[in-house]
């Protein structure tokens, strides 16, 4: 799969734990691919994506990663929070 | 162990049981007889989830032993409906939404009708102190007090004879 | 009480039906998770450690085995052999091999209460005798329980391969601080240091208990052919297929659970404890087994929130504009990684708008029993410290508190900490409300004193499913996953109703089972009302709309020539025009129109806001015994819509009660053994009703445009502010800041008479 490059902002812990980074620049075309290839820079990190991480695709928290990514720009990676 | 035989009136109906010298009242009226209404927050006395009423007096079931019971007269939430007419306490409690996950209700429902049985027109803070033996977890207690100060304004409408009511 | 009044164009949103499960409940009829027997049943019991940390050497079941009336007796062993897997905890997430272990401890031991092994007899007498007759060999360890001892640097350590998350470059050795997370944006040194005001302060308060009154319980029947039924309450019934069946090694599909009453979960029965060792030993017996926790168990080994030390400093500028916030805080984790501290750090100072700011969380292990989410998981804790800190501020800057925090608030589309912005959130409506509300310029008497404070809790939406179906006479029955805890029964009748515009009673809901309804997430983290109701506005919708094509395929219309209108089709042209089809018709004919009626809605639902909440609290404290009483309450929440006005007040007055106990009185004591002192409703001092006055919940309503009806999550939001508004008001009346949790009778003396 191919896509357009998006900017990636990884927010703690997933920064320090996984990519030794906050920024990157992925191309992906829906957020599962992008996962994969986060998964491919740091192995481990797919496993633990779906319980605890969220994904806001320009701003906006995305529950469907399936959702193109072709006329986004940034993707922030951001821990889920539990609730009660 | 040998069994003790107890002879007792739950709910106004005759029941026997068997039951181990150290069994509460609590275990034979869910256990035993089936009736699970009454609810085991702590078996220790300190909810109320497991009240009922012995001769007229509220108790916490789980600090009854069950041949105590012997001759006695046991009500528990079971009885407090006549059939499928609900008492005022638990046609008030629905209707002011005083209960949420409902698990400590049948105690607070027992409490409340005692209470109202004994005094007609309890103040707010009577009704507090009352109830202050049953712990409920969801409400904060606001509507279950709201619920037992309009079922007592409802029963006492009912007591009073039609002839002497004031018109709607 | 509404505040702004909205237009509503609603015929059943935000009315007040007597809840659908109400009359079961009132009359004892309704079966919580205690109460379920099935034939044949066996009575099991656990056997805990009675050490806060040990090696477990050997477990010798032998005797117990031979007492006449055991069936079965299972250890940590009898569980398959674990690979880590990261797994949907509730809403949070744990690592299935730590939900096993907790279970049933294998190695180690690491709280006192820790479940060690398990016995099923034919009485619970037999069960209790057996459990005396398990000997279990313990090499006993030095334990840890507070939060800087833990992290010091000889501390015990739990688990020798703990190396914290969130830190670059991986640590080079083990530690007990399972998880840093820090956010936060600007210069927060050259932020405080600009500001003209600043003020800092340490807040502290040990582990605190959900509280649900229904102890933990099961009965589970696990067959020779693999298949299997679990009876229980929780607050979602598919999290105790999938973390059993994970557990087990076994499919999902080979259990089936089905969902008792629950009697309060509040975000501790989003976990399992018992289950998977009631299938155990029913496997091994051949028969049902029912496992239920005492109170006592349940106060030693099921989870507490957090334990708290948060460190504050914020800094202003001479107009009380917030310049700069730095909090960083240590959160208990019990015995495995929990977590929240990425929620406490989401939930801390999110609220205002600050230019510089670090928030920084960690998580600490500990021997206490495993941290479980407690109604807004882990944001009070740091509430507390963040809005107490902010009325030291405004007293420092003479400033009225309110002001303070009206000049400063988040709007739609200021950045939260993680740097997304804000949507449409009603935290300005509610500092207005208050404003504008009488409480908050009414008179005080002596020794009183008024405390206000602001918090806010993120909601979440997520899987839900729901199939409504229509009856053979035109009635309808909404089926969810969603376990109904505090009436949400009738907020789906409700939302069906509405979308149908047929009268309430037509439409029944109840909750079903694992395999009779889709996948539902917990009902948690205030999404039930959200999720499950958006699933049942599309399943009302999709009925409607197939109402409507079978009125015209009975009519011989097309679907263009009829319409949906006050609960039946209308016929709007052609040989039929005027006519009309109630439900009862259509559905009377359906076996004959292409068969029977009913839509499936499952969904992941999104577009989720969180809520906002401010209370105004007075109290009165007696400077003789220092006992301080909450005269005076109010809490104002922006609710998005209320769907059932009553329960979404519930809501509120509930999490008010939960927040003044957690300030006043409630907390985990343990003494020098390392054991709980205070494992009972006595000693473990909850809010009872002479505790408290009337809560008067003022429902704020900016509407979600993400959701039909508008609905954001409730349930949360309002044991946020209570820590800081109970000890911000005792600030006032007394003159006193407390800073440690609870404000107990003894604290508060002591604060009044600092000479002793």
């Amino acid at each position: 799969m191919t896509g357009h490059a998006l900017r990636i902002i990884i927010m703690p812990p997933f920064d320090k734990e996984f990519f030794g980074t906050d920024r990157l620049s992925l191309a992906a075309v829906n957020l599962f691919d992008l996962i994969g290839k986060l998964d491919a820079l740091a192995p481990g990190f797919a496993a633990i994506a779906q319980p605890r991480v969220h994904l806001a695709v320009d701003g906006v928290l995305e529950t469907d990663w399936t959702r193109p990514l072709a006329d986004a720009s940034e993707v922030i990676v951001l821990p889920r929070v539990g609730g009660g | 162990m040998n069994k003790i035989h107890v002879n007792c009136a739950v709910n106004g109906d005759a029941t026997e049981f068997l039951c181990d010298p150290g069994a509460t009242l609590l275990d034979v009226l869910r256990d035993t007889l089936g009736l699970t209404g009454s609810k085991e927050g702590c078996g220790s006395g300190d909810c109320g989830a497991c009240t009922v009423v012995l001769d007229g007096e509220m108790v916490c079931s789980c600090l009854v032993l069950a041949p105590e019971a012997e001759g006695r007269s046991v009500a528990t939430i079971e009885g407090v409906a006549e059939g499928s007419v609900l008492h005022p306490v638990q046609q008030k409690f629905l209707e002011h939404a005083a209960l949420q996950c409902g698990f400590c209700t049948p105690g607070f429902i027992v409490a409340a009708k005692n209470l109202l049985d004994r005094n007609p027109d309890p103040t707010e803070t009577e009704v507090r102190y009352w109830l202050a033996g049953n712990l409920c977890r969801c409400t904060g207690y606001d509507k279950i007090v709201r619920a037992v100060l309009a079922a007592a304004a409802e029963l006492r409408q009912e007591r009073t004879p039609a002839c002497t009511r004031p018109r709607q | 009480m509404h505040a702004p009044e909205t237009m509503k164009p609603f015929r059943h949103i935000g009315t007040r039906p007597v809840r659908p499960d109400g009359v079961d409940k009132v009359t004892g009829k309704a079966l919580y998770g205690p109460d379920f027997k099935a034939p044949g049943m066996l009575w099991g019991a656990i056997l805990r450690s009675p050490h806060p940390h040990a090696r477990i050497v050997s477990i010798d079941t032998r005797e117990a085995e031979r007492l006449a009336g055991v069936k079965a007796v299972a250890t940590g062993r009898d569980f398959p052999t674990l690979e880590s897997l990261v797994m949907h905890v509730g809403e949070g997430a744990s690592d299935i091999v730590d939900v096993a272990h907790n279970c049933l401890a294998l190695d180690k031991v690491l709280y006192e209460g820790h479940a060690v092994a398990a016995v099923a007899a034919t009485s619970p007498e037999i069960a209790r005798d057996a459990l005396a007759l398990i000997e279990v060999e313990y090499d006993v360890l030095p334990f840890v329980l507070g939060l800087e001892e833990a992290l010091a640097q000889d501390a015990p350590l739990l688990h020798d391969n703990m190396f914290t998350k969130g830190v670059k470059p991986r640590p080079d050795k083990p530690s007990n601080a399972s998880m840093r997370v820090e956010m936060g944006a600007g210069d927060i040194e050259a932020g405080l240091a600009g500001a003209a005001v600043t003020v800092e302060g340490r807040y502290t308060m040990e582990p605190v208990h959900q509280g649900y009154i229904e102890p933990h319980a099961c009965v589970a029947s696990w067959n020779g052919d693999g298949q299997a039924q679990i009876w229980c309450s929780s607050q979602g019934h598919f999290s105790v297929r999938s973390l059993t069946a994970s557990v087990l090694a076994i499919p999902q599909s080979d259990i089936r659970v089905m969902p008792l009453e629950i009697g309060g979960g509040f975000g501790g029965k989003t976990t399992i404890y018992l289950e998977p060792v009631a299938m155990i030993l029913s496997r091994k017996s051949g028969r049902p087994v029912r496992l239920a926790m005492s109170r006592e168990e349940v106060f030693r080994a099921s989870g507490p929130a957090p334990g708290a030390i948060i460190d504050v400093r914020i800094g202003a500028d001479a107009d009380g504009r917030l310049v700069a916030a730095d909090v960083e805080f240590k959160y208990h984790s019990g015995a495995y990684p929990a977590v929240d501290a990425g929620a406490g750090v989401s939930s801390a100072i999110g609220h205002y708008r600050i230019a510089n700011t670090r928030v920084v969380g960690t998580e600490v292990l500990c021997n206490r029993p495993a941290a479980k989410a407690y109604r807004a998981p882990g944001a009070p804790q740091v509430n507390f410290a963040v809005e107490s800190a902010l009325d030291e501020l405004a007293a420092r800057l003479g400033m009225d508190p309110l002001e303070l925090r009206l000049k400063n608030a988040a709007k739609p589309g200021d950045p939260q900490t993680s740097g997304l912005p804000w949507g449409k959130i009603g935290w300005i409506e509610c500092l207005e409300a208050a404003k504008a509300h009488p409480h908050w310029s009414s008179p005080l008497g002596p020794n009183q004193g008024r405390g206000i404070a602001g918090g806010y809790w993120g909601n979440y939406g997520g899987p839900s499913t729901v199939n409504l179906s229509v009856a053979e006479d035109g009635t309808f029955t909404v089926a969810t996953g969603s376990p109904d805890i505090g009436g949400s029964r009738a907020s789906m009748a409700i939302m069906a109703a509405e979308v149908l515009d047929v009268p309430y009673e037509q439409v029944r809901c109840v909750v079903a089972d694992t395999a009779s309804i889709g996948v539902s997430m917990v009902t948690g983290g205030s999404r039930t009302t959200f999720a499950t109701g958006m699933a049942t506005v599309e399943a009302a919708g999709e009925v409607r709309h197939l109402l409507c094509q079978r009125a015209a395929r009975i009519w011989g219309a097309s679907p263009e020539q009829v319409q949906w209108r006050s609960g039946e089709v209308v016929c709007l042209s052609g040989d039929k025009q005027g006519e009309t089809m109630s439900v009862a018709d259509i559905a009377s004919r359906s076996f004959h129109s292409g068969g029977p009626i009913a839509a499936v809605s499952a969904l992941s639902a999104r577009g989720w806001l969180p809520g906002f909440g401010f209370h105004i609290c007075d109290v009165e404290v007696d400077p003789e015994t220092g006992h301080v009483a909450v005269v005076r309450y109010t809490a104002i929440q922006d609710v998005g819509r209320a769907i059932h006005a009553d329960y979404v007040e519930g809501q509120i007055q509930g999490g008010v009660a939960q927040g003044i106990g957690w300030a006043l009185n409630e907390t985990y004591i343990y003494n020098e053994e390392g054991r709980l002192d205070n494992p009972g409703f006595l000693d473990y001092r909850m809010p009872v009703a002479s505790d408290m006055p009337m809560i008067e919940a003022v429902m704020v309503e900016v509407p979600n445009p993400d959701h039909p009806f508008g609905v954001k999550g409730v349930g949360e939001v309002p044991i946020v502010p209570p820590l800081a508004a109970v000890a911000n008001a005792i600030k006032a009346a007394t003159g006193k800041r407390l800073n440690s949790l609870p404000m107990s009778p003894e604290r508060v003396y002591a604060a009044l008479h600092p000479e002793g």
